[in-house]
């Protein structure tokens, strides 16, 4: 049987190209209540008063919530977000109010004529505005909120929400060490993960007092606890379901929507209420991706062998926390790149602003702090006269190398990042960064950027998957992984199907997640599944096998060890004629006589994350994840130096995957990531105004590459070093191939207009502002 | 998904929407002539803009003319701008009008709705700027009036009441003019225009150049038509000229700044005036 | 005169059936076509602004947008939706070219493809780049899709 390294289809691809796929707003119950969301239009002000009347006077309106109704402060960290604004709002989108209504149209037009009185507050609209000595504080409670998961550490009396540092050696000595510095600035707007799906939640609480709620979410089981915590409920009453997400790249592993779809159904007594965002909720009030500026300095000896790291990074995290202190660490845990450096010296910080709260983002912070640490590498190179490429290699990190937080690394939980760098050569055929005249002012040039990345997951992070058997002898899987397009339940299919030498089309996977039902996983985030459920599946499969075997030996009279398995029969390994069926044994085996033993068949698997733990506060020493995935990027872009426009010809990634297990899937995976990462350097950005107001709440303003953009060609090639611990050994790539693409743009298209693009995203006009201001 | 209740109407003649535009007038309703609804539905749904009913003007066989009619070339308010594109009876306005939203946005938004549209763009109005004979016909009270395209920005153009039949150049000229067309964006190959430059060369090698996405509204200016015409001077220098004295300053907005906007005004004017003078 | 001032039932012929159905004159096709007495949810709303193309339909063979379109404009004229797509060519080839992941924007893509391979002679690739511009998709790299209707259009894959 060979299933694992095979493009076998997607499980649920057929339902897709008929439009039978049904996602959570497909799915409708006749009768359903709606939920709008009222949006500040203030960036920052308090609230003096909110007008309801007129509102409640629309027919077919019959409730109309404020942040006075709830006393909940929500937050996976730090509770510090009030679900609707209570006493003053902290961004432009913020809901202030909630309107329930029989119809949508009603709720609409209701939410219209709700109408608040605020007290303008100076609006802290950049990192710069929240560091003055003077500045606003968009919190005045900040550093008092209740902690739910440390560590987090507020600063008292600013608009630092946390802050993380990582120190390693000895920086006097590294920089007096130093023959060449560099220093760059770098500065990223936030962005959107404009999932095509805009999120929606719905939620109904029945007389018996389960509360069901159906959310397109990646994380069902922390819409379970938190809601349970928030509302006082016994987690086993709610079930929480997630069909076939439309897209998430991290934007759906929060918790907004599922608050408020509870907070309406209660007030209309438990009906159904469905919450959808528009679009404009979407990029305006839900979750964006941070901000980001940082100053990086690196030093280096002659010979290229970097010495000194020191960074500062800042995050724009909008008006709350979320799940910003754990990007922090993330980024304070990578904050080198994958290169080998004996001194560092890193302070992260988590900026409250007046912009829309941010969550995880498609690599978790891995993306912006790639961009500053390899634009830092390209003027390192610069400033030492070397290939970019030649300097990455010389100074890649290797295993028994130490992290930034002195985590060990191996040849398995580290993988080979020369060897990535090597292939990356021959894919693209490196020139060594040399820019190509091609005619008048056009010229072709090529950029680099290398990558890694590791789970940053809490240290008690869960999986499971179970086994049924059916009558024929197929199985049923059961995992608490959501399906928002990367394969996920494929893969765990391939690897039970793979494990059980049966057919893949023998194994049954549903595609929704439902927390009553599917065994926990902690959130389908951080390119974990393919790890942690994996591992499950291998351990449930084990478990299926053995009692099988128990089964099939005392029928077959002779020990489990005497027999082996494939093509859905047991037999005796030395006699394979002596057999029996999968299907005989699926429901209990029967003897002729009618007398039956067994019962049905079920495997049950476990996977907890081991070895994690949270880095120290001082020193920021500690393992922040299980195993790094490291590859390079590079592109080759034709640019003009007249108008400053450019095409992207190639856009290549070489990725250490440990084990292909679905190589279709697994280039779909990487292309797409390259596209969008692409995309967020070349267009997207989120544009505030000076009073604070998001101006691109659309499509139509907030840029998405769309085909006929993308690049000439892409290539894509894998190279594999086991992960040991990891089902076949294969290693998660699902976010990675955003990571360090932008930058290799940054790279090429710095040198091509001779001139240091240090910000994104890179449009003709930045170009042309950057090079005016030389 | 509008958020309030409206009545539609589609009338069969110009009469009746007229008509029908007065009766529902008169009780106190707010209607709106619909064109391609592109515009309507969207603003509406953002509770921008309120009308309770809606006169949808395709069904007009007038609204709907595509052809020559004596001397004129003529087109339909009601005509989708894919329309424009599949007959191709005026290179020049399918240069300009295919470069507007995306292709199955084109199939619905008319040239009617383009013209007369609330935002600032109105790409499809260039070509007609260009022309010494560009017409609207206008269905009035008083019967269809001619009104000078020239005139099309100005507020009092279209009176309540009144709606956009066709609009009409003269097929010599149009048809006998070396022209070209250029969107340019911030970045993107779909997006509103940073500027969209429509240039014409005529016959004597005067130059005359429309603009949209320059200012809030699209224009031409003689002033800068005579500096382009001036073949005395290179394209850089005209091109250069012409962006200094343009009648309005450029615009400062998320898609580019005014420096900005004049620097890619400048070097497309250039362009094109290169290009046309070699032709 | 069309005059349409309350709800009506109105009979529509989607997916080459006539089905009748109770519509407001201000609806939107994708509204109507979602709702519950259709049930048909294959296209989907990604924005309603006409910027994302996720609720395409055809409208007569042309790609419509369905958030931009009054269900009342188009009672008479023939709709197609991905649900009426029967094993066509365009199916087959964004199942060969793995053209999608989350699967959000495929319907969308899929009746410009099917427009593109059924009712257009000779789509070239500026075509068909052109037309698939309409629509985003925010998690392929885009050449998957290309790659399957060029496939649709040519008859290979
Ligand atoms: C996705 C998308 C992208 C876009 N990109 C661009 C772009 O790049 N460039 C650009 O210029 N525009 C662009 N637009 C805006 C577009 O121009 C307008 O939406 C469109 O022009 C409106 O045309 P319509 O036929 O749909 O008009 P409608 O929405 O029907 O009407 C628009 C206005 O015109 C009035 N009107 C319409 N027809 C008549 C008539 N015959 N007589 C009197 N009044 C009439 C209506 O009452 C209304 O006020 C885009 C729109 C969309 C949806
Ligand atoms: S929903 Fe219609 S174009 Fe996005
Ligand atoms: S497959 Fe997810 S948006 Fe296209």
């Amino acid at each position: 049987m060979k299933i694992i390294g095979t493009s076998v289809p997607r499980k649920e691809a057929p339902n897709k190209v008929t439009g039978r796929a049904r996602y959570a707003n497909d799915i409708n119950v006749p009768g359903t209540f709606h939920a709008v969301m009222v949006p500040a239009r203030q960036a920052h002000a308090q609230i003096i008063a909110i007008d309801t009347d007129e509102a409640k006077k629309v027919p077919g309106v019959k409730a109309v919530i404020t942040g006075k109704d709830l006393s909940v402060l929500s937050g996976d960290v730090m509770e510090d977000r009030p679900p609707l604004a209570r006493d003053k709002v902290r961004y432009w989108g913020e809901p202030i109010a909630l309107v329930v209504a029989r119809d949508e149209a009603a709720a609409r037009r209701a939410a219209g004529l709700v109408q608040a009185r605020y007290q303008p507050l100076p609006v802290i609209n950049s990192i710069q505005d929240a560091l003055d000595k003077k500045a606003a504080l968009v919190h005045q409670q900040n550093g008092s909120y209740t902690v739910a998961t440390p560590p987090v550490y507020p600063k008292k009396h600013s608009n630092i929400a946390d802050e993380a540092n990582v120190t390693k050696g000895d920086m006097d000595k590294a920089w007096k060490d130093s023959d060449v510095k560099v220093k760059v600035h770098v500065s990223l707007p936030q962005i959107d993960h404009a999932a095509m799906e805009p999120r929606i939640a719905k939620a109904e609480i029945l007389a018996d007092g389960r509360v069901l709620i159906h959310a397109s979410t990646q994380a069902p089981f922390e819409v379970q606890k938190l809601l349970a915590k928030y509302f006082k409920l016994n987690p086993g009453q709610i079930s929480v379901t997630a069909p076939l997400v439309g897209g998430a790249f991290g934007g759906k592993a929060g918790v907004q929507l599922e608050i408020l779809a509870y907070v309406a159904s209660k007030a209309v007594g438990g009906q159904m209420v469905k919450i959808v965002n528009t679009r404009e909720d979407d990029l305006a009030t839900s979750p964006l991706g941070m901000g980001f500026e940082a100053d990086i300095a690196l030093g280096a000896s002659q010979d290229g062998r970097i010495k000194a790291a020191e960074m500062r990074f800042f995050m724009d995290i909008g008006a709350y926390a979320d799940s910003a202190p754990r990007i922090a660490r993330a980024i304070a845990a990578q904050c080198t790149g994958p290169y080998a450096v004996p001194n560092v010296h890193t302070d992260v910080y988590c900026v409250y602003t007046n912009h829309t709260y941010t969550t995880a983002w498609r690599g978790f912070g891995h993306m912006p702090m790639t961009f500053a640490v390899e634009r830092a590498m390209d003027e390192l190179a610069e400033a030492l006269k070397m290939d970019p490429l030649d300097l990455r290699e010389l100074n890649a990190i290797r295993p028994h190398d130490v992290t930034p937080t002195k985590a060990r690394l191996t040849r398995s939980n580290l993988g080979d990042l020369p060897k990535a760098l090597t292939h990356m050569r021959q894919l693209i055929g490196w020139n060594g960064g040399r820019v190509e005249a091609l005619g008048p002012g056009r010229v072709r040039v090529q950029g680099v950027a290398a990558f890694w990345k590791t789970s940053s997951s809490p240290p008690n992070a869960v999986s499971g998957a179970l086994i049924t058997m059916n009558s024929d002898g197929s199985v049923n899987l059961s995992i608490g992984a959501v399906e928002f397009g990367p394969g996920t339940k494929t893969t765990a299919a391939q690897i039970l199907a793979e494990q059980l030498r049966i057919p893949l089309d023998r194994v049954f996977i549903h595609e929704d997640v439902n927390t009553q039902v599917d065994p926990e996983h902690w959130k389908t985030v951080a390119s974990l599944s393919t790890y942690m459920v994996g591992r499950a599946v291998l351990d449930a499969a084990k478990d299926l096998m053995t009692q099988m075997l128990m089964v099939a030996a005392s029928v077959l009279k002779c020990s489990p060890d005497d027999l082996d398995y494939g093509d859905e029969k047991i037999y005796v390994r030395d006699d394979p004629s002596i057999y029996l069926d999968f299907k005989d044994l699926a429901l209990g085996y029967k003897y002729q006589e009618g007398d039956s033993i067994g019962g049905q068949l079920m495997g049950r698997g476990k996977f907890m994350i081991r070895h994690l733990n949270l880095l120290d506060q001082q020193t920021g020493h500690g393992r922040p994840g299980p195993a790094w995935t490291v590859g390079v990027q590079a592109v080759e872009v034709e640019y003009d130096q007249n108008t400053h426009q450019y095409r992207i010809l190639k856009a290549a990634t070489v990725i250490d995957a440990g084990k292909v297990l679905n190589p279709a899937i697994a280039s779909g995976q990487v292309m797409g990531g390259m596209n969008m990462g692409l995309g967020v350097a070349s267009r997207e950005g989120i544009f505030y105004d000076s009073d604070g107001r998001l101006l691109n709440n659309q499509l139509r303003l907030y840029k998405l590459m769309r085909m006929g953009e993308q690049p000439k060609q892409y290539l894509v090639e894998f190279i594999e070093t086991p992960q040991v611990d990891s089902a076949f050994g294969a290693r998660p790539i699902g976010e990675h191939a955003v990571l360090a693409i932008g930058a290799a743009l940054a790279n090429a298209l710095s040198r091509a207009a001779n001139v240091s693009l240090n910000m994104l995203p890179i449009t003709p006009e930045a170009i042309w502002r950057a090079r005016r201001a030389r | 998904m509008l958020p309030f209740g409206i009545e539609y109407y589609r009338p069969d003649t110009i009469d009746e929407a007229l008509k029908l535009y007065r009766r529902l007038r008169e009780n106190h309703q707010e209607p709106v002539f619909y064109g391609g609804g592109t515009e309507l539905l969207t603003r509406a749904r953002l509770q921008n803009v309120h009308f309770d009913a809606v006169i949808d003007l395709k069904n007009i066989p007038e609204v709907r003319v595509h052809g020559r009619s004596g001397d004129w070339l003529e087109f339909g308010a009601g005509l989708r701008l894919t329309d424009l594109a599949d007959g191709n009876l005026w290179p020049l306005l399918t240069a300009t009008a295919d470069r507007i939203a995306d292709h199955t946005t084109r199939g619905q938004i008319t040239l009617g709705g383009n013209l007369l549209s609330t935002i600032p763009y109105r790409e499809a109005s260039l070509p007609f700027l260009l022309m010494d004979e560009a017409e609207a016909l206008v269905a009035t009270e008083d019967g269809i009036e001619s009104r000078p395209l020239a005139n099309l920005v100005s507020d009092s153009f279209i009176k309540p009441g009144e709606f956009l039949v066709s609009v009409r150049v003269k097929g010599d000229e149009a048809k006998g003019i070396a022209y070209r067309s250029r969107k340019m964006t911030r970045q993107d190959w779909i997006d509103y225009p940073l500027v969209t430059v429509a240039v014409t060369r005529r016959a004597d090698g005067s130059l005359r150049a429309a603009f949209s996405g320059w200012a809030g509204f699209p224009f031409v200016s003689s002033a800068v038509n005579h500096i382009l015409s001036d073949t005395g001077k290179s394209a850089r220098r005209r091109a250069q000229e012409a962006v200094a004295h343009m009648p309005v300053k450029a615009l400062e907005d998320l898609h580019g700044t005014r420096e900005y906007r004049e620097f890619v005004t400048e070097y497309t004017l250039a362009q094109i005036i290169d290009e046309l003078e070699d032709d | 005169m069309r005059e349409f001032t309350r709800p009506e039932q109105i009979s529509l012929s989607i997916n080459n059936e006539p089905r009748n159905v109770v519509v407001y004159p201000g609806e939107t096709l994708l509204y109507t076509l979602r709702g519950d007495a259709l049930g048909l949810t294959g296209a989907k709303p990604g924005c309603e602004n006409g910027d994302c193309g996720a609720c395409t339909v055809l409208v007569d063979g042309v790609p419509v947008k369905s958030c931009l379109v009054l269900t009342a404009e188009i009672e008479d004229r023939d709709i197609t939706t991905v649900e009426g797509l029967n094993q066509a060519p365009i199916q087959q080839a964004f199942l060969d070219h793995m053209a999608f992941q989350c699967g959000y924007c495929t319907s969308g893509f899929l009746m410009v493809g099917h427009a593109l391979s059924q009712h257009v002679d000779r789509a070239d690739e500026d075509r068909r780049i052109e037309w698939l511009r309409s629509n985003i998709c925010r998690c392929t790299s885009y050449q998957e899709i290309a790659d399957a209707v060029a496939a649709a259009c040519n008859g290979l894959d």
